[in-house]
């Protein structure tokens, strides 16, 4: 289901995928830091 | 990803970075990051269910083949003596930058509209602010 842009001032929803390297990643690893969670288009 | 090229302003900051790509890992590699040097997790989300969680859609045709930006940046490219690839998988789809602060709440979202990005100042912006915080 498609939601409207998450807007500021609410907690980033849930963010745990594989990375390139395979490992797994979660959102909360980020904690103590501002984070740049920046989502990209096809490779090209 | 321009912001790679700023990673002493997010280490100054205290800050980090996350990209998430939809796409196959090799043509990520190949194309993507071909000769970057990219110190922050690259994520893979084939199913872009996390894309629709954060509420990034998918364009229209129109609004990413019809745009004269896209063709002038293409032109420039070929100008500049670069091949031009097939496409990825879809190129429909956008995507957005947001910045979270040290609590894991939004405070900063953009989505794309085409190709656009904020400018990397103002994500940096963001991050100081939320720094601070």
């Amino acid at each position: 289901m498609e939601t409207g842009l998450v807007r500021p001032g609410l907690p980033a929803p849930p963010l745990e995928l594989p990375t390139l390297a395979c490992d797994r990643f979660d959102l909360a690893d980020l904690r103590g830091h501002p984070a740049l969670v920046s989502f990209l288009r096809h490779a090209g | 990803m321009k912001v790679l090229g700023y990673k002493h302003r997010l280490d100054e900051i205290g800050a980090t970075a996350v990209f998430v790509t939809f796409d196959d890992p090799e043509p990520v590699r190949e194309r993507l990051l071909a000769g970057l040097d990219v110190p922050y997790p690259v994520l893979v989300d084939r199913e872009r269910e996390t894309y629709r969680a954060w509420g990034l859609r998918r364009s229209s045709v129109a609004g990413v083949w019809l745009d004269p930006r896209l063709w002038a940046r293409y032109a420039s490219l070929l100008v500049r003596g670069e091949r031009l690839r097939r496409p990825g998988s879809d190129t429909l789809q956008l995507g957005g930058d947001f910045v979270i602060d040290r609590e894991g709440i939004v405070v900063y979202a953009r989505s794309q509209e085409r190709d656009d990005r904020p400018p990397v100042g103002e994500l940096l912006a963001a991050l100081r602010r939320s720094s601070l915080d």
